[in-house]
C-alpha cells in the first residue's frame, strides 16, 4: 500500500524561495472555495473589464504524466498561499506544488495504492486539496482515491511522520461501521477537497453512480473530524442515524440497518466564529428507486449543521423527503450575512441540482422565507414509498428548470414543435417532483426531467460576493435525463428495480473514471471481436432534427439577491454550440447566444467581474476549435470580454496576485485534450501596479 | 540537399493543411458498423448508453453536444481518444481494428452516410477526414 511514496526533496531550495512571496491574504486562494464560507470570490480588480480580452498565459502545467496515462477529466481547483499554487493534479491524484508566478513544478507527492487504488469508486484527480498552518507548520492534506487521507509538509512535498501513521491516517477504519466486503475491495472513498476548520479536518464520503446498485446494501458515508495535528479522529456524524438516535424511525422496517451511500461527496462549509460545519448530504442507495428504503430517509438529501468540535448535530432541513432523483446536495452551502426588511441575518445558501436557492438562518436552521410542503404527484413503481409532500422555497424563485413541461419544448418551428410533442408522447412529463416510472416499450419509457441527476447546478456549486449580497449561480438549464425503472436480472442486482429502458439490456451504468486511475491495471493490448448486440435505437431520440428537444437558453449564469429573495438577472452562458448554430433546419431563423448545457461550470467573482469558463468547445470565424473564458459585469450580466482557451473547462477558476500580478488558474480537458491547468494574466503593459484590496 | 530538405519541408505543410475529406464523405462501410455496433455494446454502452446518448456522467456519442464538441476536429483525434483512453476500466486493450469498427458505429448513428470502403485504422490516415457537423 505504501511502498511507493516519492517527493522530490531536491526542489525544496526553490519551494523555501518561492515562501518569500507573500501577498496579503486577500490576494491568495487557501481554501478550495476561496475561503470556508464557499463564496469563490476575491476582490481584486487588476484584472477588469477594460482588459479581461488582453489576457495572455502565464504558465501550463499539463497533467499528462502525472499518473500512468493522461487524464481526460481534470476537475481540481488549486489553493495559492505564500506564492505556491498547491493542486491535485493526474490519474495518479497526486499533491503538486508549483511556483505561482512562473509555474515551475516545486515537489509533487503520489501514493501507489495497488488493488485499493484499482477498486476505489472515484478515481482520478479529484477537485483539490486543503491548506493549515499554526502560523509555523504548513500542512497540505488530501484524500487519496483509496480513501486515505495524506498530511504533506506544505514546504518540501513529505508526509508528516506524527500524522497517522507515517503522515496517513486510512479512512477505512475507525468509522463505526465495518467496510464490507474488506478494506481493501471496499465501496468508499472521496474526490471533494477535505477541509480544514480550527485545528480540525472534516472528511465525507462518496461511492459509485447510484443508478444501478448491485445491491440495496452499501457502506454507509458517516462524516468525520479529525485532529489536524496527530490525524486522531474527534467524532463521527452518522449521516444514516444509529438504532438509538433521532431519525432512525424515518426508515421504515428498519431499513437504516442496511441501507448505505448518503454520504457527503461534495464540499463542507464551516463558520469558524459560530463554530458550526453545514453539510450538503446526498441519495441514500437507489439513486431513483427506494423501495427497499420506505420513509423520508433522514438525513438522506438534507442540510445539516453539526458543532466542529463534536460533531453533535444542531439543526437539518431534508430538502427532499425520500429521495428518488438524484438531486443529492452537490455543491457547497454559501455562508452570507445579509439584510431582509431591514433584519440582519446570518444565513446560509444553497444551491441545488433542482435550480432552488434554500435560504436559512444559520445558527437556527429556519428559513429565511417560508418553504412550504405542497403536494406532489404520487408514482405506481410497485414496491416504492411515495411521500405526499415535498418542500418548495416561497423565495427566491428557481433560476433553473427543473420540471419538463410542454412549454419548454423546442419551439423555433411550429413542425418543430409538433415533433417535440411527439417525441414526450412517449415518456411521462411534469414539474419538478414528477416520480419516476416503470419503463414500458408502448409507453412511459422513463419520467423526462430537468434539474436532476445532472442539475441544474451540480458541485462546482455558486459564488457569493459579501459586497452585494448577491448569489452568482451557474445551472444547465437543459440536461435531459430520462428516469425509467425496470427489473434487473438478479446477477445484476438485488433490487427491485434499477434504472433502465424497456426493450434495452439491463446494464449496470457506471461513472467516468470508474476504473481509470493510474492504479488500475492497463492491460495488454488483445484485439476484441464481435457482431450483433442490441439493435441501435436513434441516438437523437431526444432531439429534433439534430436539436435539443428543450428549447433555449441551455445554460444560464443567474444573479441573485439574497438580501431580496428575488433574481436580479439572468443571462445564457456559452456560445451556440456548433451543431446548434450551424444546422440547416434553422436557417434564415435569428438565433441569439444560447448558452450551452453542463454541469462542470463554476463561477469566479472578483470586485468587478463574473468570469467562467464555456463546458462546450466551438468553433467559430474568431477562433480555432476551443471554448473561451468569460467575463461579466457583475452588476449587469453584460458581456465583459473573452479569452480563447484550446479545450472547455472541467474545474472551476480561481484567482490571486503574486508579486503585483493577478492571476486566474482553470482546469481543462476533455474531448482530445489532456488535463492542464493554464494560469493566465495581463501582458506588462497592460499591468496597473494594483495590488490586492 | 538544398532541394531535398525544400521538398520535405512542403511534404510537411501540406501535411499539416486541412484534412482533405469529410466524415460526409462515405468514410465507412455499413458492414463495418454493423460490427461495430455489437462491440460498442459490448464495450461502450455501460457508461455513454445503449442510444449513444450517454449517461447521466458520462458524454453522448452521438447529437449535437457531440457533434459541436468534435466539430472542426479529425476522426484521427477522435479515434486516438478512443483508443488509448478507452474503454476506461480497460484503456488499450482494443485493437485498432475494433476501435475503427466502434468509430464507425459512432458516426452512422450520428447519421453520416456509409461509402464503399472501410474506415482505416491508421491514426494517419485518420486525420485526413476532418469532422463537420453539417454538411458543406
Amino acid at each position: 500500500m505504501f511502498r511507493m511514496t516519492r517527493a522530490f526533496a531536491g526542489t525544496v531550495a526553490m519551494a523555501l524561495c518561492a515562501f518569500a512571496q507573500t501577498g496579503n491574504k486577500n490576494g491568495e486562494w487557501p481554501s478550495y472555495a476561496a475561503d470556508l464560507a464557499g463564496t469563490r470570490y476575491r476582490p481584486l480588480d487588476q484584472i477588469n473589464a477594460t482588459n479581461f480580452s488582453k489576457l495572455e498565459v502565464a504558465w501550463r502545467f499539463k497533467t499528462d504524466s502525472i499518473g500512468n496515462r493522461p487524464e481526460y477529466k481534470l476537475e481540481g481547483t488549486p489553493l495559492m498561499v505564500h506564492g505556491v499554487v498547491y493542486a491535485t493534479a493526474g490519474s495518479r491524484r497526486a499533491a503538486i506544488a508549483l511556483d505561482a508566478a512562473t509555474g515551475e513544478l516545486l515537489w509533487v507527492h503520489g501514493e501507489h495504492e495497488g488493488e485499493r487504488g484499482a477498486a476505489a469508486p472515484r478515481q482520478l484527480s479529484g477537485r483539490g486539496l486543503a491548506y493549515w498552518t499554526d502560523g509555523k507548520q504548513e500542512r497540505i492534506l488530501y484524500v487519496t482515491p483509496g480513501y486515505r487521507l495524506i498530511c504533506l509538509d506544505a514546504k518540501t512535498g513529505q508526509p508528516v511522520p506524527s500524522f497517522g501513521t507515517n503522515g496517513a491516517v486510512d479512512l477505512k477504519l475507525d468509522d463505526d461501521q465495518r467496510i464490507l466486503p474488506d478494506v481493501t475491495t471496499g465501496e468508499i472513498g472521496l474526490q471533494s477537497a477535505p477541509v480544514v476548520a480550527k485545528d480540525t479536518i472534516i472528511i465525507g464520503a462518496a461511492f459509485r453512480e447510484g443508478m444501478t446498485p448491485k445491491s440495496m446494501r452499501n457502506n454507509k458515508g458517516y462524516v468525520r473530524g479529525f485532529d489536524v495535528k496527530t490525524g486522531k479522529c474527534l467524532w463521527i456524524f452518522h449521516t444514516i442515524p444509529t438504532k438509538n438516535e433521532p431519525g432512525y424511525n424515518t426508515w421504515l422496517k428498519e431499513s437504516a440497518e442496511y441501507t448505505g451511500n448518503t454520504g457527503v461527496w461534495t464540499q463542507i462549509t464551516v463558520d469558524e466564529q459560530l463554530g458550526l460545519v453545514y453539510l450538503p448530504v446526498e441519495s441514500p442507495t437507489g439513486d431513483y428507486y427506494g423501495g427497499h428504503r420506505q420513509g423520508n430517509n433522514l438525513y438522506g438529501e438534507s442540510l445539516v449543521c453539526v458543532d466542529l468540535k463534536t460533531g453533535q448535530m444542531k439543526w437539518y432541513y431534508q430538502l427532499v423527503h425520500h429521495p428518488l432523483w438524484d438531486m443529492d446536495i452537490s455543491s457547497a452551502p454559501i455562508l452570507a450575512d445579509i439584510n431582509v426588511n431591514g433584519r440582519a441575518v446570518k444565513a446560509v445558501a444553497q444551491p441545488s441540482k433542482q435550480g432552488f436557492l434554500y435560504v436559512f438562518d444559520r445558527v437556527t436552521g429556519k428559513p429565511v422565507w417560508p418553504i412550504e410542503e405542497r403536494a406532489v404527484e404520487q408514482g405506481s413503481v410497485p414496491g416504492e414509498w411515495y411521500s405526499p409532500t415535498q418542500p418548495f422555497p416561497t423565495k427566491p424563485p428557481a433560476y433553473s428548470r427543473n420540471g419538463v413541461m410542454t412549454d419548454d419544448l423546442i419551439d423555433f418551428t411550429p413542425a418543430m414543435r409538433d415533433t417535440a410533442l411527439a417525441i414526450v408522447a412517449k415518456y411521462h412529463i411534469g414539474p419538478v417532483f414528477t416520480p419516476p416510472v416503470e419503463s414500458k416499450i408502448d409507453g412511459p419509457l422513463a419520467t423526462l426531467t430537468l434539474g436532476t441527476a445532472s442539475g441544474g447546478t451540480n458541485w462546482p456549486g455558486a459564488s457569493y460576493d459579501p459586497e452585494t449580497h448577491i448569489v452568482y449561480a451557474y445551472a444547465c438549464n437543459a440536461c435531459l435525463t430520462p428516469i425509467g425503472l425496470v427489473r434487473p436480472p438478479k446477477s445484476l442486482s438485488d433490487m427491485d428495480f434499477v434504472a433502465g429502458t424497456a426493450g434495452q439490456e439491463v446494464r449496470n451504468r457506471t461513472g467516468p473514471g470508474e476504473g481509470a486511475g493510474a492504479d488500475s491495471p492497463l492491460p495488454s493490448r488483445a484485439p476484441a471481436v464481435g457482431r450483433g448486440g442490441a439493435a441501435p435505437t436513434a441516438g437523437s431520440g431526444l432531439t429534433v432534427q439534430g436539436l435539443p428537444l428543450i428549447k433555449p437558453p441551455y445554460g444560464t449564469i443567474s444573479a441573485i439577491s439574497l438580501d431580496k429573495g428575488e433574481i436580479v438577472w439572468q443571462i445564457p452562458h456559452g456560445d451556440t454550440p456548433d451543431a446548434i448554430r450551424n444546422n440547416s433546419a434553422l436557417k434564415g431563423i435569428n438565433l441569439p447566444r444560447t448558452g450551452q448545457t453542463g454541469y462542470n461550470v463554476g463561477t469566479l467573482i472578483t470586485r468587478s467581474l463574473v468570469i467562467a469558463g464555456e463546458g462546450q468547445r466551438t468553433t467559430t470565424p474568431e477562433h480555432p476549435p476551443g471554448a473561451l473564458l468569460r467575463a461579466y459585469d457583475k452588476a449587469t450580466g453584460k458581456d465583459a470580454g473573452a479569452v480563447f482557451m484550446p479545450a472547455p473547462v472541467s474545474g472551476s477558476p480561481m484567482t490571486y496576485m503574486v508579486n503585483g500580478k493577478q492571476y486566474i488558474i482553470v482546469a481543462v480537458s476533455g474531448g482530445n485534450y489532456s488535463g492542464e491547468y493554464i494560469a493566465f494574466t495581463l501582458p506588462a503593459a497592460e499591468e496597473h501596479g494594483q495590488t490586492a484590496q | 540537399m538544398r532541394s531535398g530538405i525544400a521538398a520535405a519541408l512542403l511534404i510537411g505543410l501540406l501535411g499539416a493543411q486541412e484534412a482533405t475529406r469529410s466524415v460526409w464523405d462515405g468514410v465507412y462501410t455499413e458492414d463495418q458498423a454493423d460490427r461495430g455496433r455489437g462491440l460498442y455494446n459490448q464495450h461502450c454502452a455501460s457508461c455513454h448508453a445503449d442510444t449513444l446518448t450517454g449517461g447521466e456522467m458520462s458524454p453522448p456519442l452521438a447529437g449535437g453536444e457531440f457533434l459541436s464538441n468534435w466539430n472542426g476536429l479529425t476522426l484521427g483525434e477522435l479515434f486516438e481518444r478512443i483508443r488509448t483512453t478507452m474503454p476506461q476500466n480497460k484503456a488499450g486493450k482494443l485493437s485498432r481494428e475494433v476501435n475503427a469498427d466502434i468509430t464507425a458505429y459512432i458516426l452512422s448513428v450520428n447519421k453520416f452516410p456509409s461509402g464503399k470502403t472501410d474506415l482505416p485504422h491508421s491514426t494517419e490516415f485518420l486525420k485526413e477526414i476532418r469532422i463537420e457537423s453539417e454538411k458543406k
